[in-house]
């Protein structure tokens, strides 16, 4: 009787002791060479590239990855959140707007990285803070059976398509940037009377811009505005859409393009390091991997090989927006935006 | 707290000495990130201020999350009693065939994070689903839009739950001594006998089940937030998350503290008198129902249950997954989480069982004057949802100094024994009532000190309580998606979490796998544990 | 000499009073039986001599040093060196026979040869020698009471505490048992402190008995035949109305 107990004592024991070497073995492996990156851009998709920056230069990543696609940003908060003493070295946000909220908050640093030289000025910050790359467009997704097609995202407001179209909810995401574009773009007037047509011609209100592309997909809607990389991935699936972007015209307002951006923490634990990380990150190769992936992202580089579905930079009219005019108009109009969402 | 832990008994200083720390431990780990968060709520910018709150309820909208977050909350309760309590009585007390490995099927989905039971039945019923092909769009477009909303929720938080009622009806009834019944039986038949005095004798069993249940439904994150329900809980994530503001989460779950509250106090109520009545049942005498004519039907009624909410989903998930590249590919991206998880939930389990261990005792022999406040924390971080524990726990740990534990995954382990040391020590107290005082004593008068007391006495009395604490205790670390997100050092990340990042535009198929693997390194570890632990047991009582 | 003492000793639980203004002095070697009807408060006195609980007022004294005096406990259970068999024997019921006995003596540090060697002796005395590996619900109730008792004793005890232990037996094996716990103490020599509310029981017992209220305090105090004839007195005026008197006898 008491032999077992010693027994099972021991085996527990021993089991202990294990486990806490294991973990002890694991956190030595942190001390060297190593880098810590929160990411928004999704995981699928961000995780090879990382892996590939391990590979090619031994420095170990240690990745947080944000979850679903249209509300949580639980990285954002945890940034905000670690302030005072900041875990992360870099941030890889997937649109610029929460780049410019650090940047606003005081929790980024300024690194101008030589990688990103030839990138436009419209995609990075004058003064350092975050720096676009590979970017998403916002795009109309059409369905097949539509004829012809809508060509401006003024469509929403066209009693042709009355009860026909869809758009992600604006509180969220993208769509939030979008709707903050317009506003700057036109002034708070005209936007304002744009959405409020938009509800009078029966949009839709979905809860993400991937259930908009679906919900077009299986035809139940004509057309949506959503990001490039649903479509994509729609059309690389052989579903019965197309991709029209928007506004192309000579006067008209051009396309919304939402870059990719990265970010130096202050006070980073690694900067070296994280400098490393953000060259990687804003490097050809990269581009031509994301361009190349199923998210289909448009190098921002000039010259970069990308497949036939994803279109170069220099061949759109895109709309000429300042981000951080963006990311301010986006806190302004909030309470309207939820009123308009009905919540 | 030092003062009252004080005191000039000096045999009761060891005993003091070691409760007090678990309170400390229980205080500090869980009720200081909540006074945190708190504070933060209520002052802005320097000062006092309930801008916070009144912003929630001017909106009118805290009143729909409200009445959305009481409507789940109480369509899943009533559900999984109505259906969980006639279940449970089925399968302890019936001679209905293959009982075991019915209650074994049932109790799965319990043990996987409900969110995945709601990726399966998405994947069955939603609009690109399986059954979508088969379906004329109109039809599946309805079902999808079922499925996404109340009726939703409630059907996977209901598949999710129901074992909580069906085991702990099944655990209650172990402890009606059977002469009570057979006196019953000799003057009614045993459908009189069951209503009249089997269920009214476990029915704090029952009470302490469906309270359970409306908590955790009150409390659960996922499966509204994949399913698009507005309640309580996916309302202070969003406000984290899409508003990056502190304050109104807070005051988004300050509601819920006030239900929790209220459900305590209507629990002390109801079960004040009646906790006395549980007395274990002598060994032997166990008396089974014969259903006769009834078995038949019966049968078919289970197994069809069975084949709703336990088959279906964990098929639908190998059918998605179906290629073996895509187990490969799951492993190659999961692997290293699939290990971390295991540990971590192992860790989690073994301190859970110590910590609920002490503070139920504390709690059982109101050793300590503030018992009845430990027990309300422990519930109510339970039942808080884990967004604000985990930033709390942020807030209070992210030091300089205390990196040792919150750039560790320490910080992960503290989350869990904020979260779930409600279980172990409830399952304790329960364990404890039915051992009688005079053991202890007995204890006491040959000269025995309080940690021999508990060592070899108390502890091996309560083991079957231990060991099914450590259990639900590994369950619930390993299925933890809500704590472990909101604090996990990068690169630390567990299973569960890594599988809901790479929902985000993940591949489907992807997802059913790694899914699978989820269920499976659930169940695994807790069948070999079960059949070690089953054999020992048989061995040493014999 | 006074092994122990009660002085002025009273308890409450919640308004209720258990023992009221207690007063009474065990000599050493002496067999004293608490009689009363259920609820007058005999086990918590001697839930008061071992130490669970303290006295609200008044103190306890144990061989002459007081253990225990106006609410609090001065010296705990474990340091006061009495035995005691519990109403529902309290056998720990993972634990051999052996176990059981080698608990206390492990717990005082008794070395291991010693430990053996007043295992057997006791498990002798108590005719259980044959069961030591046996575990307590493969023994008979006689047995167990039996095992009780030897887990008591097997400590050397001054005093020993015996709380309705044999309530549970039927007659026979009762009076048997009875017989053998005179022989223990006759051989032993320890101070018996012993609640029934079996007046058969108590005059078998006992060497003096007293008889409590309903309400914790002393009704009378006497050798046996002094309150076998004040008891039989009483039985007589009970018939008269008006009068509240247990309605306790064999």
């Amino acid at each position: 009787m008491e032999r077992a107990h010693m027994k099972r004592g021991m085996a527990i024991l021993t089991m202990f002791i294990v486990l806490v070497g294991y973990l002890g073995c694991r956190r030595k492996a942190r001390r060297s060479d190593v880098v810590t990156v929160y990411v928004s851009e999704d995981e699928v998709f961000s995780e090879p590239i990382l892996r590939d920056f391990e590979r090619e230069t031994g420095i170990k990543v240690n990745a947080m990855y944000d979850t679903e696609e249209a509300k949580s940003t639980g990285v954002m908060n945890r940034l905000i959140a670690e302030k005072d003493n900041p875990q992360a070295d870099v941030y890889w946000a997937n649109e610029p707007i929460r780049a410019e909220i650090l940047k606003q908050k005081g929790i980024s640093a300024p690194y101008f990285s030589p990688n990103a030289e030839d990138i436009p000025a419209a995609f990075k910050d004058p003064e350092g803070y975050w720096t676009g790359f590979s970017a998403r467009a916002r795009v109309l997704i059409v369905s097949n059976k539509v004829s012809d097609k809508p060509r401006s995202i003024l469509a929403y407001t066209d009693p042709r398509w009355r009860g026909r179209a869809v758009i992600a909810n604006p509180l969220f995401g993208t769509t939030t940037v979008q709707m903050a574009a317009l506003f700057i773009l036109w002034g708070d007037d005209r936007a304002t009377a744009f959405m409020m047509a938009m509800k009078k011609n029966g949009v839709s209100m979905s809860t993400s811009n991937g259930e908009s592309a679906d919900l077009v997909a299986s035809g139940q809607f004509d057309f949506s505005l959503v990001d490039s990389d649903d479509v994509v991935s729609r059309l690389r699936q052989g579903r019965a859409v197309d991709m029209i972007y928007p506004d192309q015209g000579e006067d008209d307002i051009g396309c919304l393009i939402v870059p990719n951006a990265a970010v130096l923490i202050k006070g980073a634990p690694h900067p070296e390091a994280a400098r490393r990380l953000i060259d990687a990150l804003l490097s050809k190769a990269t581009e031509r991997k994301l361009a190349f992936a199923d998210c289909a992202q448009i190098p921002l580089h000039p010259g970069v090989e990308t497949p036939p579905d994803v279109m170069r930079i220099d061949e759109l009219r895109v709309m000429t927006v300042n981000y951080a005019d963006v990311a301010r108009k986006m806190m302004e109009i909030q309470p309207f935006l939820k009123r308009w969402a009905g919540l | 707290m030092f003062v009252t832990a004080w005191a000039p008994d000096k045999h009761l200083m060891t005993r003091r000495f070691v409760l007090t720390s678990v309170a400390i431990l229980l205080v500090v780990i869980g009720l200081l990130p909540i006074l945190a968060m708190l504070a933060r709520s209520v002052v802005v910018d320097g000062h006092l201020s309930l801008a916070s709150c009144r912003g929630l309820f001017a909106s009118g909208r805290a009143w729909v999350l409200m009445k959305h977050s009481l409507a789940l909350s109480a369509l899943t309760t009533l559900l999984t009693t109505a259906i969980g309590l006639p279940l449970g009585v089925l399968l302890a007390k019936t001679d209905v065939p293959f009982r075991r490995l019915f209650a074994m099927l049932f109790t799965i989905p319990l043990l996987v994070p409900p969110y995945i039971t709601a990726v399966s039945w998405f994947d069955l019923l939603g609009r690109n689903g399986l059954l979508a092909r088969y379906l004329s769009p109109s039809l599946a477009g309805t079902l999808s839009t079922w499925l996404f909303g109340l009726p939703g929720c409630v059907l996977v938080l209901f598949s999710t739950f129901l074992p909580i009622v069906m085991l702990l009806t099944m655990i209650s009834l172990k402890t009606v001594n059977p002469r009570l019944e057979q006196a019953g039986r000799l003057v009614a038949g045993w459908f009189a006998v069951l209503k009249g005095i089997t269920i009214p004798l476990i029915f704090p069993g029952v009470l302490l089940a469906a309270m359970l249940v409306f908590l955790l439904t009150l409390g659960e994150f996922g499966v509204p937030a994949f399913l698009r329900y507005d309640v309580f809980p996916v309302e202070s994530f969003t406000q984290f998350s899409a508003f990056y503001n502190f304050g109104a989460a807070t005051a988004a779950a300050l509601p819920l503290a006030v239900i929790t509250f209220l459900i305590l106090a209507a629990e002390r109520f109801f079960l004040r008198k009646k906790t006395d009545q549980l007395q274990p049942a002598p060994d032997g005498e166990w008396s089974l129902i014969e259903l006769g004519s009834l078995r038949g039907a019966l049968f078919a009624l289970v197994s069809l249950l069975c084949l709703t909410i336990v088959i279906v989903p964990v098929l639908v998930l190998l059918l998605q997954s179906a290629a073996l590249s895509t187990y490969v590919e799951a492993l190659n991206r999961a692997g290293d989480s699939l290990l971390r998880s295991v540990v971590y939930a192992f860790i989690g389990a073994t301190l859970l069982t110590l910590v609920g261990f002490l503070s139920g005792y504390a709690i059982h022999i109101r050793a300590l004057s503030f018992w009845r406040s430990i027990d309300a924390l422990t519930i109510f971080l339970f039942a808080l949802p884990s967004t604000v524990t985990g930033i709390g726990l942020i807030s209070l740990w992210n030091r300089p100094w205390t990196g040792f534990i919150y750039a560790t995954p320490a910080i992960i382990i503290l989350g869990y024994l904020a979260k779930y040391t409600a279980l172990t020590s409830r399952i304790t107290i329960s364990m404890l009532t039915r051992i009688p005082p005079s053991m202890e004593e007995a204890a006491q008068i040959v000269g025995a000190g309080w940690v021999r007391r508990m060592g070899m006495i108390v502890a091996p009395l309560a083991k079957h309580g231990l060991i099914a604490g450590w259990l639900v205790g590994y369950i619930f670390c390993l299925r933890d998606m809500g704590i472990t997100m909101m604090v996990y050092p990068a690169g630390r990340e567990t299973l569960p979490v890594r599988i809901f990042t790479l929902m985000a535009n993940g591949p489907p198929q992807l997802i059913a796998a790694l899914c699978v693997v989820m269920i499976a390194a659930t169940l695994l570890p807790l069948g070999i544990l079960w059949a070690t632990f089953e054999t020992a047991m048989r061995g040493s009582d014999r | 000499m006074k092994v122990i003492a009660f002085r002025e000793v009273s308890k409450y639980y919640g308004g209720r009073v258990a023992v009221g203004d207690f007063s009474l002095e065990i000599e050493e070697g002496e067999r004293l039986v608490i009689l009363g009807p259920s609820g007058c408060g005999k086990t918590t006195l001697l839930r008061l001599v071992a130490g669970f609980i303290p006295p609200d007022s008044g103190s306890i004294m144990i061989g002459g040093e007081i253990v225990a005096a106006d609410g609090r406990i001065i010296k705990p259970p474990e340091e006061r060196g009495v035995g005691m068999v519990f109403q529902d024997l309290a056998l720990w019921p993972h634990l051999t026979v052996k176990e059981n006995l080698a608990f206390g003596l492990k717990a005082k540090g008794v070395p291991k040869r010693e430990r053996e060697e007043r295992i057997r002796e006791i498990v002798d005395l108590v005719q259980m020698g044959e069961y030591v590996q046996a575990k307590p619900a493969e023994l008979s109730g006689g047995q167990q009471q039996r095992v009780a008792l030897a887990r008591a004793l097997v400590l050397q005890p001054k005093v020993l505490l015996m709380d309705e232990p044999l309530s549970s037996l039927d007659l026979e094996l009762s009076v048997r048992l009875r017989g053998e716990v005179l022989k223990l103490q006759k051989d032993l020599g320890f101070t018996l402190l012993y609640v029934t509310h079996d007046r058969e029981e108590a005059f078998d017992i006992g060497t003096r008995v007293v008889v409590m209220t309903g309400n914790g305090r002393i009704e009378r105090i006497g050798s046996i035949e002094e309150v076998r004839a004040y008891l039989v007195a009483r039985t007589t005026a009970s018939k008269l109305p008006g009068q509240n008197l247990d309605e306790q006898s064999a």
